[in-house]
């Protein structure tokens, strides 16, 4: 290397003989350390010896490691006594006792965050040195999130304060296969800070013990017998520490409920006590068990052992059983709500402030509450019943629900003047129109219309072949209601590919099973009929490059064909109805402003789910629901508004923190399904649910801790008890090995670094 | 520097490899190996060899180990294993069996502490259990000697005039756990020093019996015949120690290693890597004017008697230093030696080390300035070495 060090090396060397010792604690790698400055030595052509002071110590006890060079054979078995170099990995253990024997002038390099700092007046006689090799190979991945090993960094400090060159040292970690850990070393190179001996300062006077005074007379007096009390938690740098981790089923899920603490509180204390930890978070638990698209099983880490928790119908177990009661907390003063809109968001706010002991009105234009789950939904996919258990459980809040009442821009002004706050949750009522010729012709019909028309109107009678156009779940409902409702025929024409279909991936499958073609690639051009649909002609779409979301962009062909058929069922997806903000009214962040801009003044008036954000799933509009309803809450007490922040990607679990090992292997148990030839042609469930909750026994409980005593059993010294609240861990004795928090199964524990270690 | 920066675990696993590959062209290799510190890392490497028709056995107990070893080397395979402390004296029926049934089995121990209360270093205590056992023992001084003593030890046991097996001591971590600079030889001078054995008397295509019914009169023969096998080892290990010379360019150390003796008034006797401290010792002694020597016992059986009486011919004073002690009498080589030294003079034991301790230069050097103060040898004395 010919880059230029930031001091001058000393010429020469070391002189020899050479006797150097390393101090480090049980698992840091002293030994490969003392070993590692041998055959630096070794590749200069002198003699060495190095070896390990052995003991019964585990990891985190104090040990020593030996090194020796001279220009002849070293004829020397004992351990070194009088080191001419000292290196301590880590700085806890700078103490007299490394000292031993050592003096003025001998090398004492330190690995310390704190640098030359880290030296006191006893130290000046030394030719110190001292680098943060604890940083350098974390930031170079040596070693495990539990234990940063720095022998190998510390080496290559050690050869520039000596004066080692670069390339005798690359030659070393290559002899010893430890090539991979040789940019560390070059960093610590050239990082480490040396200070000369001030001459004439004194060393700490050598402790009498060494050497020992031979005694030939006899062991006259026995030392103290064993068991001694050694009270080791002194030795350690680290310490264990219960504490939940974020699993990543609850980091998904978008209604921001506690998913693993439900699960875990269903397989503990049932479904009242999983109920518990449900509703606090959202009031429709029937529902979201059947049509949550459940982004929690997509992250499940289980999904990485034998198949994600089917948490989704574990929901549905809790919702379809627990009471109707949910708890209603009591207020001095309830304040007065009124939410615009019945369905998912309106319901989620409505339950909040409820459940918080306010009292809330809700307007719902409908005939009857749940909106787009009442209307949208068909019943195959969410009987009514289940609906309304979950109504019921709000309703029994004492929330005054007023159907049948539509609210205007006049309305919204009239509501916010009567009431603390109002909540505007009127969902996604518009829906997207198809830019081709034939749209007035007989049998072309709007999906979601027609949707609840099946479902509310009394049933419909379809026949021959039914087009549905979009990829979304309402395409997908079209399809497969258009089967029980007697279409011969369905084909879901849609203009990107299967994986792009935003549906639920398993709704497209068991559509696909009972009988629905898919036509990908496809957007019809134009409608064909002579007053009555006659046929659909479709281009060819061949995706393009990929837009803002990732998706291909659809670019249509003029490749057309004409595909025959009676109906035609629109679910191109819908938007937002922004009517009912009174004019002069601005939007921000889910609040109304009165004016535009800057010097617009806020209102009482707030934005909730799709009509505020578009998210377009039910446990999206939940969560965005109930976090409208506590900020529209605080901002009406005048207080701050409640923190939301998400938890960062290092507190979450990932499967590498899964001890897999511990868990047996035991497959999903899926939900019950009626066979596909069966069901297509009829409204009943199709899912039946689980037999039992027992799938709730899978559940790893990520970041959480079931006390499941896998840290007390496998502590090495047997200083983790049990205790009122969990665990205990004996701070006497804890060397901080790290034994405990690599062998939880669930990352529900973390080492700590001591304040006074570094 | 010349050779590896290796261990003498590592370095007697080399060795034991090389043997074997030596045999590829007779019957071949077969070792039954279990783990115990501070041997453990003797017996990994080896399961990590290539070796050429040979196999190395993984086995439940070093009682089974060392009859993996008595079986194959019943047919004609070089065998080896590795053990320490406790593992010996589980072992010890079949160590026994081996030497009994005169196979050239070859073992290395890393002397460790016999337990319990439980101790993992170095004491002489649990090779000399097996004192008695038939087998060769050599006590080794640095890395270098444990490569060899391994290579020397197969040529010896399969010696027709000696057909015994070879213990092969090296004191745990001291040596075991030591890396320093070792030449490992290359395989052709193996080969050359190594040529396949020729068991007499194998057990081949013809079904024998081993070991069956001694009666005591055949027994007193079988014992005769082992004990003038033993005697006989003493010129066929100078033999041993010209091939070697020969084949690999260094002469391999006597039975008896003397250091400064020719003119001492006083000697320092051991074994082991106590003998290297004592013979710095040595050195510092005769810069203050002393007249002190050390002799090291490298081969304790056969028992090199007449060579230590020719030694200790006209020297007033001996120390013999004992890393074990035969409980109720004193150190294990200070009862064997201290018969040999002239009428009238002192023959001193002192007991050091037991258990690991790091016996120092300025240990002897206590022990010496003891050794002048007496006019008479007095019972052994204990002493601490310290951590």
């Amino acid at each position: 290397m010919s880059d230029p060090l930031p001091a001058a090396l000393p010429t020469g060397g070391p002189a020899l003989p050479l006797e150097i010792r390393v101090h480090g604690r049980g698992g840091q790698g002293g030994v490969t350390c003392a070993k590692l400055l041998a055959c630096m030595f070794a590749e200069q052509g002198l003699h060495v010896q190095t070896f390990g002071d052995y003991g019964s110590e585990r990891s985190g006890a104090p040990v020593r490691a030996f090194t020796r060079v001279d220009t002849a054979r070293v004829a020397n078995r004992n351990k070194v006594y009088h080191p001419n170099h000292l290196l301590v990995l880590d700085a806890a253990l700078l103490g007299d006792d490394v000292l031993d024997g050592a003096a003025p002038g001998a090398v004492l390099l330190v690995n310390s965050a704190r640098g030359l700092a880290v030296f006191s007046e006893g130290h000046r006689g030394f030719r110190v040195a001292a680098v943060d090799a604890t940083a350098i190979a974390r930031r170079h991945g040596i070693g495990s999130a539990a234990l940063v090993i720095v022998n190998t960094t510390l080496a290559g400090a050690y050869a520039r304060a000596v004066g080692i060159p670069w390339d005798v040292v690359e030659r070393a970690y290559r002899t010893q296969d430890l090539e991979s850990d040789l940019p560390a070393a070059r960093e610590a190179y050239e990082a480490v800070a040396v200070r000369e001996p001030e001459a004439g300062a004194a060393t700490p006077a050598p402790r009498p013990r060494t050497p020992a005074p031979p005694r030939v007379l006899g062991i006259e007096e026995l030392t103290e017998d064993l068991p001694a009390r050694l009270p080791t938690g002194s030795w350690r740098t680290q310490m264990p520490r219960y504490r939940s981790h974020v699993a990543p089923c609850t980091a998904a899920c978008p209604a921001g409920n506690d998913v693993v603490g439900f699960v875990q509180a269903l397989r503990a204390g049932g479904v009242e006590a999983a109920a518990r930890v449900l509703l606090a978070t959202q009031p429709l638990p029937s529902v979201c068990g059947r049509v949550c698209p459940a982004p929690c099983m997509a992250g499940c880490n289980r999904s990485a052992y034998d198949g994600a928790v089917n948490v989704r119908a574990l929901e549905r177990w809790i919702g379809d059983r627990a009471g109707p009661e949910a708890g209603r907390a009591s207020v001095p003063r309830p304040l007065r709500f009124a939410v615009v809109g019945g369905g998912p968001a309106g319901l989620s706010a409505a339950f909040a402030l409820g459940s918080a002991g306010h009292e809330v009105k809700v307007l719902e234009a409908g005939p009857r509450l749940g909106g787009v789950l009442r209307t949208g939904i068909p019943a195959y996919r969410l009987p009514p019943d289940a609906l309304d258990r979950d109504l019921a459980r709000i309703l029994a809040l004492g929330v005054d629900a007023r159907c049948g009442l539509a609210v205007d821009a006049a309305g919204v002004r009239e509501l916010a003047r009567g009431h603390d706050a109002v909540i505007l949750a009127a969902g996604l009522p518009r829906t997207a129109r198809l830019d081709v010729p034939g749209q007035a012709l007989g049998g072309v019909e709007e999906g979601l219309g027609f949707l609840d028309a099946v479902k509310n109107g009394g049933g419909r009678l379809l026949g021959g072949h039914v087009v549905v156009v979009g990829g979304g779940n309402t395409a997908v409902d079209c399809a497969r209601t258009a089967l029980r409702c007697g279409a011969a025929r369905v084909t879901i024409a849609y203009r990107r590919g299967r994986a792009e279909m935003p549906a639920i991936s398993s709704e497209v499958d068991e559509a696909v099973a009972e009988g629905v073609d898919l036509l990908l690639h496809r957007q019809p051009v134009a409608l064909i009929g002579n007053g009555r649909l006659q046929g659909v002609t479709l281009a060819v779409v061949e995706p393009g490059a990929p837009d803002a979301s990732g998706r291909r962009r659809p670019i249509v062909t003029d490749r057309k064909a004409t595909l025959a058929c009676d109906g035609l069922l629109l679910a191109l997806g819908q938007g937002a109805d922004l009517g009912l903000v009174p004019p002069g009214w601005s939007v921000r962040d889910g609040r109304a402003f009165e004016g535009e801009g800057d010097g617009a003044t806020p209102t009482s008036v707030w934005l909730a789910g799709d009509m505020a954000t578009g998210d377009g799933t039910v446990s999206h509009a939940i969560g965005n629901g109930r976090r409208i309803a506590g900020r529209a809450l605080a901002a009406a007490l005048g207080a701050p508004a409640p923190a939301e922040a998400a938890p960062g990607p290092e507190e979450r679990v990932s499967p590498a923190h899964v001890r897999f090992s511990y868990f047996e292997v035991i497959p999903p148990r899926p939900e019950r399904h009626a066979a596909a030839a069966a069901r297509a042609r009829s409204f009943d469930e199709v899912s039946r649910g689980l037999d039992d909750a027992s799938e709730a026994d899978r559940c790893f409980s990520c970041g959480r801790c079931t006390l499941c005593d896998t840290c007390l059993l496998s502590c090495p010294e047997g200083v983790v008890s049990r205790s009122d609240d969990g665990y205990a861990v004996d701070e006497a004795f804890c060397k901080g090995c790290g034994m405990c928090v690599a062998e939880c199964p669930r990352r529900a524990m973390e080492m700590t670094l001591e304040a006074a270690a570094r | 520097m010349a050779g590896r920066l290796i261990s003498a675990n590592h370095a007697a696993a080399y060795a034991a490899a090389l043997a074997g590959r030596a045999n590829r062209t007779g019957r071949g290799f077969c070792s039954g190996v279990y783990p115990i510190t501070p041997s453990t890392e003797c017996m990994e490497l080896l399961c990590n060899q290539e070796i050429e028709k040979g196999e190395v056995v993984r086995v439940e107990s070093e009682h089974s180990a060392m009859a993996v070893c008595i079986g194959a080397a019943a047919s004609g395979a070089r065998t080896f294993t590795v053990s320490s402390s406790n593992g010996l004296a589980l072992m010890a029926e079949n160590v026994y069996a081996a030497a009994l049934l005169r196979l050239p089995v070859v073992m290395v121990a890393a002397n460790r502490t016999l337990g319990p209360p439980w101790n993992i270093w170095a004491d002489h205590g649990d090779t000399l259990m097996l004192r008695d056992s038939g087998w060769v023992q050599l006590y080794c001084a640095d890395n270098q000697e444990v490569l060899d003593s391994v290579l020397c030890a197969y040529r010896l046991a399969e010696d027709h005039r000696v057909l015994l097996p070879v213990l092969v001591c090296q004191e745990g971590f001291v040596l075991s756990h030591t890396m320093t600079e070792t030449d490992v030889p290359s395989q052709e001078r193996v080969d050359r020093l190594l040529p396949p054995l020729d068991l007499p008397g194998r057990l081949a295509a013809t079904p024998r019996v081993m070991g069956g019914i001694d009666a005591p009169h055949t027994t007193e023969v079988h014992r005769a015949r082992h004990h003038e096998a033993m005697a006989r080892v003493f010129g066929v290990y100078r033999e041993v120690q010209d091939a070697f010379e020969r084949e690999l360019g260094r002469r391999p150390a006597d039975p008896v290693v003397p250091y400064r003796a020719d003119d001492a008034d006083a000697l320092v006797v051991s074994m082991g890597t106590i003998a290297s401290t004592a013979e710095r010792a040595v050195d510092e002694a005769r810069a203050r004017g002393e007249r002190l020597g050390s002799v090291r016992v490298r081969m304790f059986r056969p028992f090199p008697a007449e060579q230590l009486s020719a030694l200790f011919r006209g020297v007033a004073r001996i120390a013999v230093i004992d890393r074990d002690i035969s409980l109720g009498f004193g150190g294990v080589l200070w009862g064997e030696a201290r018969g040999l030294a002239e009428p009238g003079a002192v023959a001193q034991g002192y007991v050091i080390g037991v258990g690991g301790g790091d016996v120092r230069p300025e240990h002897v050097a206590a022990i010496a300035a003891d050794l002048r103060a007496r006019n008479s040898a007095g019972r052994p004395i204990l002493m601490e070495a310290g951590a």
